[in-house]
């Protein structure tokens, strides 16, 4: 006997029939034992047999004959067609259109019987007519009528084994394995299974009908305080759990709103912004020339013809227009171009969360200040494994008196540490055309080596100036979208926005992995 | 970003030092913000980041920085031939292709591997920061076989040329449709009656920029030792900065630069409509020993600074009482503030000499708002067994318009990549439909929902971005009442008042679809989807919905 348990009800049942009754087929079992169906009794016996408090003696094939619904038809009638005709034909010739008149059966079923007969020899043709030269009550149809209609008309069980053969072979070509809808007979398989008890099982019954024992509790059983003198039936706890689908918060989602939580707990506030932005504010106010290669076409969604995006105001525009053209009072010589404020008010789909920035920048934020934004944006790019249709990137600022390189360097060491969870990391310089210096951070992997996560720099004069800052601002980002494809084990970038319910269900989400990909690396400094 | 190919053993032998390894490479190469993209046993693939420096997508600019990190400056262009040669350029220039910029360069050999380093970076500057021959394109000749002086002019499109490859000589008119090149860049010459050629003292066309040399003085190859380089362009100063970064390449590799004299017939950003090329570029800046403390966070002399910037190959550095005034190299023009002068003594110091420093000032962090009650909701749907979904914000106007039947036009993009993602979503109700409809194998009853953003254009077409929450049950049992009791579950749960007025909306059936009402604000739409648009999305189960402006469950 396996581990001490007590025995569930449907248990005790089955154990208490083969105690009063000893070796039983389960059909026997599930027809006159106490347990509810056959699954109640199937899980009871799966259950007893591992613990070998019952054993399985044998397992024994049978064939049920049963009617298809052509022979409930027959039984109704009173007769096989086939005994019918032979009834029918038996003194005088008879064509089969005479026969066929009689609507006990339909034409149909007249014919096949008339092919029968004819082919088995039975029947005698002479012209259209036919003649039946015997007794119809010395033929095989009489014999399957006597021994399988009669005794299945009083529900008896025939088993196809017992049939002699004349009958069985007849039985056997008239149930189809396919098409029983028109079959006349239906062969039925049946496994039964021969069970005894065991000496274990005596035990185990006699022990569990010595105690009351409780199931499931009820309101009642604590109710009456029956429980004091009962004991608490032991379950099986190691039994694995059924799967319920729960609520739950999308996994990339859940990575963002972490990234978020632990931005927020470093001091910075969130900013939102529009999914649609003029091209001042995402590019304009940034300092990038309206030649710069990433604001082609082919970089930039536009939007359709008469859509808009509340323009900057006039002074401001000119602030940076100025900036860009001959560098302004910035103390830059600018760009040395001619400024188109139509491309400036140009509605396109925000193609960096910087722009967010800018806007920050451009109402009078707090100073010393720390801003953020998980920020949707748009790239002109095919979407294939690594490229969404829109992307998540995170940006944000850091604005006081005394911001320098030093400053920028341990913002970076920060973001590498709380939000990548790295503890390997470097500094590159980088070009970005809005900051200088410039810097990109490299993050060392378990598994990629090192990898390029985000970058930061000083925003040029030519930036803050115009937009009313006379303090250094740190600009930094970090792409989350490559983060959050690690964090979570995904190869193709499109999973992590998937229609498909089944794979996001199966998507493991370990909120303690969520940023770095390897469990508690977070806290491996500590 | 800029990539190039190198040859280890060329680009150690041009910086005259020895192959340091991939890692030590990887370190010095942060002087010209380059990365290894891959390394093989002779190849290098560097990928340069600095798109505003040009001079250094090319072996030699790469080879010059690692030089002069180690040896000091080196004087570019400072004994050049004083024999110069001239280009005449004729009134029509302006209108077609106005400007040029020429140097013959002597006493280089060719080897295969220079000829190599030519053909790169002829390439890459006419393709990027030409921008695909636009604003600049470059020629090289072999200078022994022209007839100097030269003219740049325009001529009828019938005239003939035995353009580089070719046996015969063609008109141009044809070599725009005949050849590879021809048809590649036909588009910068369309609508003009004539075309820009250069010409011989002979009056012969030996080249037919932005599209092809001749054959005969187009043909470099190895062994030659005497070029002409031409740089045609629409913007003055990329044609000149690009004629003078070829010329400092060529220089390094031990050629004699010849300028020439271009005489323009009308005014150009140089005095006396003349100028000679290449154009010696000095822009200079300046900073205080407090400057450079205030962008860099530390504390070194002038002298530091001055060292660390000849490092960089400045021209020159000099320092007037507390201001070092610094002047670029010839082949640079990325300096236009004194922060770009700064950021080469940071670079050429090494950042890794930065001791970073955790920003000290205290600030309070907030969240949005809106996504503060985002949160609150979300949490609320998830507690009611709702699965959360993310989809992404560009969709196609056939899935909310046609399929979903939202009677509001999304904004479309002008410019789509595909039909597919062509128009920006105004509604989150059709993702989670088409959730529905990719869906079907996992186990019912559905309850998913999304908070997202939508952008919403006014009737003046102003647009504007909204969170929106939109949330559906799907599955055999799933109907109005469920929905409906979502709906309630997040009124209840902020303490709103919840009413619904029916409304008709052919999204939904008929008689199960209400405007929603949160108190007394219409703030969105439920019902119970209508057949035609489940079964247009492929959807086998009733499946009902509500979205809502997150806004309205505001305090």
């Amino acid at each position: 006997m396996t581990e001490e348990r007590d025995l569930h009800p449907l248990e005790k049942k089955l154990l208490t029939y083969l105690g009063n009754n000893g070796k039983s087929s389960d059909v026997d079992i599930i027809s006159e034992s106490d347990l509810p169906d056959e699954g109640s009794f199937r899980r009871a016996a799966q259950w007893l047999l591992s613990r070998e408090l019952i054993i399985e003696e044998s397992r024994e094939k049978e064939v049920f004959v049963e009617l298809g619904p052509l022979g409930k038809q027959n039984l109704q009638v009173g007769s096989s067609p086939e005994l019918a005709m032979l009834r029918a034909t038996k003194s005088d010739s008879i064509s089969l259109q005479e026969i066929q008149q009689d609507t006990s059966f339909d034409k149909g079923r007249w014919g096949s019987a008339f092919g029968a007969l004819l082919k088995s020899g039975l029947l005698k043709k002479s012209g259209d007519d036919v003649l039946f030269p015997g007794e119809p009550e010395e033929t095989v149809y009489q014999e399957i009528w006597d021994l399988v209609y009669i005794p299945l008309s009083d529900e008896t069980e025939i088993r196809f084994a017992d049939l002699p053969a004349n009958v069985a072979e007849i039985v056997d070509s008239r149930s189809p394995r396919r098409g029983k809808s028109r079959a006349e007979f239906i062969l039925n398989e049946v496994v039964t299974s021969i069970l005894d008890i065991t000496a274990e099982g005596r035990e185990a019954l006699k022990k569990a009908l010595e105690t009351v024992t409780i199931g499931v509790m009820t309101s009642e059983i604590l109710a009456e305080g029956s429980w004091k003198d009962a004991r608490f039936r032991r379950y099986q706890v190691d039994i694995p759990p059924s799967r319920i689908h729960t609520g739950r918060l999308h996994p990339y989602r859940q990575f963002l709103d972490t990234v978020r939580k632990r931005f927020i707990s470093l001091g910075f506030s969130e900013m939102t912004g529009s999914l649609a932005e003029n091209e001042f504010w995402n590019n304009d106010a940034l300092f990038m020339p309206q030649f710069h290669p990433a604001r082609d076409i082919h970089d930039v969604y536009y939007l359709e013809e008469g859509r808009s995006v509340p323009p900057p105001s006039d002074e401001l525009e000119k602030r940076v227009a100025a900036a860009h053209e001959n560098g302004g009072d910035t103390g830059s010589r600018g760009w040395g171009y001619r400024f188109s404020r139509a491309q400036s008010l140009k509605a396109i789909l925000r193609s960096q969360g910087t722009a967010l920035s800018a806007r920050t920048l451009g109402s009078s934020p707090d100073i010393p200040g720390k801003y953020f934004a998980i920020a949707r944006c748009f790239r002109f790019d095919q979407v294939d494994a690594t490229h969404l249709p829109d992307f998540f990137q995170v940006e944000g600022i850091v604005l006081g008196e005394h911001i320098n390189l030093r400053y920028l360097l341990g913002l970076l060491k920060l973001l590498a540490e709380e939000i990548a969870g790295a503890s390997d990391y470097k500094f590159l310089p980088a070009y970005f055309p809005f900051t200088e210096p410039s810097v990109e951070m490299h993050i060392k992997h378990p598994e990629l080596g090192w990898i390029e996560i985000g970058g930061a720099g000083l925003f040029r004069p030519e930036v803050c100036l115009p937009l009313g800052i006379d303090v250094p601002v740190i600009a930094w980002g970090l792409g989350l979208d490559r983060m959050a494809m690690l964090a979570l084990g995904l190869n193709d970038i499109r999973d992590l926005i998937t229609p498909d319910l089944t794979r996001l269900r199966n998507m493991k989400i370990k909120p303690d992995r969520l940023l770095t990909g390897r469990e508690g690396d977070t806290n491996a400094k500590n | 970003m800029p990539k190039i190919e190198v040859s280890r053993q060329d680009l150690f032998k041009l910086s005259r030092m020895k192959d340091p390894g991939d890692a030590e490479l990887a370190n010095l190469l942060t002087l010209v913000k380059g990365e290894i993209d891959c390394s093989l046993e002779n190849e290098l693939k560097i990928e340069l980041n600095d798109t505003n420096r040009p001079d250094l997508w090319c072996i030699e600019g790469v080879a010059r920085a690692l030089r002069c990190s180690e040896n000091g400056p080196e004087n570019h262009l400072s004994s050049m031939s004083s024999n110069h040669l001239s280009i005449a350029v004729n009134p029509d220039m302006q209108a077609i292709r106005p400007y040029i910029a020429g140097f013959r360069a002597t006493g280089w050999k060719l080897d295969q591997e220079g000829l190599n380093s030519l053909i790169a970076v002829q390439e890459k500057l006419s393709e990027s920061y030409g921008k695909k021959r636009s604003r600049a394109a470059i020629g090289f000749h072999r200078a022994g076989e022209i007839a100097f002086p030269v003219c740049y002019v325009s001529v009828e499109t019938g005239e003939l040329m035995e353009p580089l490859g070719y046996e015969e000589q063609i008109s141009l008119s044809h070599i725009l449709t005949d050849t590879e090149k021809g048809r590649e860049y036909a588009h910068l010459l369309e609508g003009f009656k004539k075309y820009p050629v250069l010409t011989d003292t002979n009056g012969v066309i030996f080249s037919f920029p932005p599209i092809l040399n001749s054959n005969t003085t187009g043909k470099v190859c190895e062994g030659d030792d005497d070029l002409f380089c031409d740089v045609t362009g629409t913007d003055w100063e990329t044609v000149q900065l690009t004629a003078t970064m070829l010329a400092c390449n060529l220089e390094d590799h031990g050629a004699i630069i010849t300028p020439v004299d271009v005489l323009y017939s009308y005014d150009v950003p140089s005095p006396d409509r003349k100028v000679t090329t290449p154009v010696l570029f000095a822009d200079c800046m300046s900073v205080t020993k407090d400057e450079v403390k205030k962008v860099l966070g530390i504390d070194i002399s002038l002298d530091s600074v001055r060292e660390a910037l000849l490092r960089m190959d400045y021209a020159s550095v000099e320092i007037e009482g507390d201001t070092l005034t610094g002047i670029l190299p010839v082949y640079r023009r990325d300096g236009i503030h004194a922060v770009d002068m700064i950021e080469d003594i940071a670079i050429s110091r090494g950042l890794e000499s930065f001791e970073p420093l955790l920003p000290a000032q205290f600030t309070i962090g907030h969240s949005a708002p809106v996504e503060e009650l985002a949160d609150a909701v979300r949490t609320v749907l998830v507690g009611a067994g709702c699965e959360e979904i993310l989809r992404p914000a560009l969709t196609s106007w056939r899935k909310i318009r046609e399929i979903t039947r939202t009677p509001i036009d999304p904004v479309m993009i002008a410019n789509p990549m595909t039909e597919e993602y062509g128009v920006v979503r105004n509604t989150l109700l059709p993702g989670l439909l088409d959730v529905e409809s990719t869906s079907a194998h996992a186990s019912y009853p559905h309850r998913i929902f999304e908070s997202g953003e939508i952008l919403i254009s006014e009737d003046d077409g102003v647009c504007r971005t909204e969170i929106s929450l939109a949330c559906l049950v799907c599955g055999n049992k799933a109907d109005f009442g469920d929905i409906h009791s979502i709906l309630g579950s997040i009124c209840y749960s902020r303490d709103f008042d919840l009413s619904l007025r029916s409304v008709e909306d052919e999204r939904f059936i008929s008689g199960r679809c209400a405007t929603v009402i949160i108190n007394g604000r219409a703030s969105g739409v439920i019902g119970e989807f209508h057949p035609a648009v489940l079964t247009e999305w492929g959807i086998a189960r009733p499946a009902s919905g509500f979205e809502i402006n997150i806004n309205s469950l505001k305090e």
